[in-house]
C-alpha cells in the first residue's frame, strides 16, 4: 500500500507532465490545472490505498478520463452558448503566430547555454508542444504515454483502454506525423 | 532515426519544458496537498489490530486483575457451549441404547435367540436365498 510520502512523491514527480499533457489536450491552462487537481483528488480518495507501483497507471487512466469529462462538459456547455461562442475565449489563439519567422533549424549538437541558444531551444520546445497538441487525440495520448511517460505497450493499452496493436499503430502514426510536421517547420532533431 | 530514437529525443526536449511559473507551481502544490489530505486513512494491519484487540482484552492495568469481561464472557460461553454439546451427545447415546433395548424386550422373538449361533446362520442363509 502506498504510504502518504510515496503518494506525495509520486504526485510531485508526475504533476508537471500531467499538466502539460492536459494543456496539449484541452489547450487551456486553467482547465488543465483543474483537470490535474481533479485527477490527483480522485487518485488519493479512491486509490490511495493501492500499492505504489500501481499508481502511475491508475493516475494516467484517471487523468485521461478527466480530460474526456472536460470535453463532455464543454460539449454540453457549447450547446447552450452557441450564440455567444464568438465571445468565448479562443482555444487556438497561440496558433496565429508563425514559428518559421523566428526559428532557425538546430542541429541539437551544441548545448552551450548561450542566450541565443537558450531561446532557440525554447522555441523548438514550443513548436514541439504545438505540434503535439495538433496531433489527433488518440495518437498524441499513445505517443506521450509511450515516449514521455515511458510506459510499455501493454501499460499504454491499459491506460487507453484499447489493444496493444492499436497503441503501436497510434504511436507509429504520431511519430511520423510529428516528424513530418517538425521537418516542415525546419526542425531536425 | 527510428521511432524509439525519435521518441527519446522528443522526451528529452519535453522534459526541458517542465518548469512552470510560480503561480502554476503553487496551484499544483496546493492540489497535491489537498489530495494528500483526502487520502483514505491507512487500514490498521492484522498484527497491529491483533495487538489492539489483545490490549483491550487485558485492559489498561495489565495482569490478571485487568482482564475485562470482553475476554471472560466469550470463554465462559464457549465452556457452557461445550458442556451443552457433551450432555446432548450423552443423552442421544442413552436414547439409542434405550430404543434398542425396548425393541429387543418388546419383540416376539425371545432374547436368547440373538445369542444362538444356529439362529444367526438361519437368518444368513434365508437372506441369501431371498
Amino acid at each position: 500500500m502506498a504510504s502518504r510520502s510515496e503518494l506525495s512523491a509520486f504526485l510531485e514527480s508526475v504533476e508537471r507532465r500531467a499538466f502539460k499533457q492536459a494543456v496539449f489536450a484541452v489547450r487551456d491552462e486553467e482547465a488543465a490545472l483543474d483537470i490535474v487537481q481533479d485527477a490527483m483528488l480522485r487518485l488519493a480518495e479512491k486509490y490511495g490505498h493501492r500499492p505504489a507501483e500501481e499508481l502511475p497507471l491508475l493516475f494516467h487512466r484517471i487523468a485521461q478520463n478527466a480530460i474526456r469529462d472536460w470535453f463532455r462538459r464543454q460539449k454540453v456547455r457549447s450547446l447552450w452558448t452557441t450564440l455567444l461562442s464568438s465571445l468565448a475565449p479562443g482555444r487556438g489563439e497561440d496558433e496565429d503566430q508563425d514559428p518559421l519567422e523566428t526559428l532557425q533549424a538546430t542541429d541539437g549538437s551544441n548545448f552551450q547555454e548561450a542566450p541565443a541558444e537558450q531561446l532557440e531551444r525554447a522555441q523548438v520546445l514550443e513548436i514541439i508542444e504545438q505540434e503535439l497538441a495538433r496531433l489527433p487525440a488518440r495518437q498524441r495520448q499513445a505517443f506521450v504515454m509511450r515516449y514521455w511517460e515511458e510506459l510499455d505497450v501493454a501499460e499504454t493499452a491499459r491506460v487507453m483502454g484499447c489493444s496493444e496493436g492499436s497503441v503501436k499503430t497510434h504511436c507509429s502514426r504520431a511519430a511520423h506525423a510529428l516528424a513530418a510536421a517538425l521537418k516542415a517547420r525546419g526542425i531536425t532533431l | 532515426m527510428n521511432e524509439y530514437q525519435f521518441g527519446d529525443k522528443i522526451r528529452h526536449i519535453l522534459n526541458q519544458g517542465l518548469s512552470l511559473d510560480s503561480r502554476k507551481a503553487a496551484r499544483l502544490q496546493a492540489a497535491r496537498e489537498l489530495a494528500l489530505a483526502r487520502k483514505r486513512p491507512e487500514p490498521v494491519g492484522v498484527l497491529a489490530s491483533a495487538g489492539v484487540w489483545a490490549g483491550n482484552m487485558v485492559g489498561d492495568f495489565g495482569g490478571w486483575t485487568g482482564l475485562s469481561l470482553r475476554l471472560l464472557v466469550p470463554i465462559a460461553m464457549l465452556l457452557i457451549g461445550l458442556g451443552a454439546i457433551y450432555t446432548w451427545q450423552q443423552n442421544q447415546r442413552a436414547a439409542e441404547v434405550e430404543e434398542i433395548d425396548t425393541q429387543l424386550l418388546t419383540g416376539d422373538l425371545p432374547i436368547d435367540a440373538y445369542l444362538d449361533r444356529g439362529f444367526q446362520n438361519y437368518l444368513k442363509t434365508r437372506a441369501a436365498e431371498e
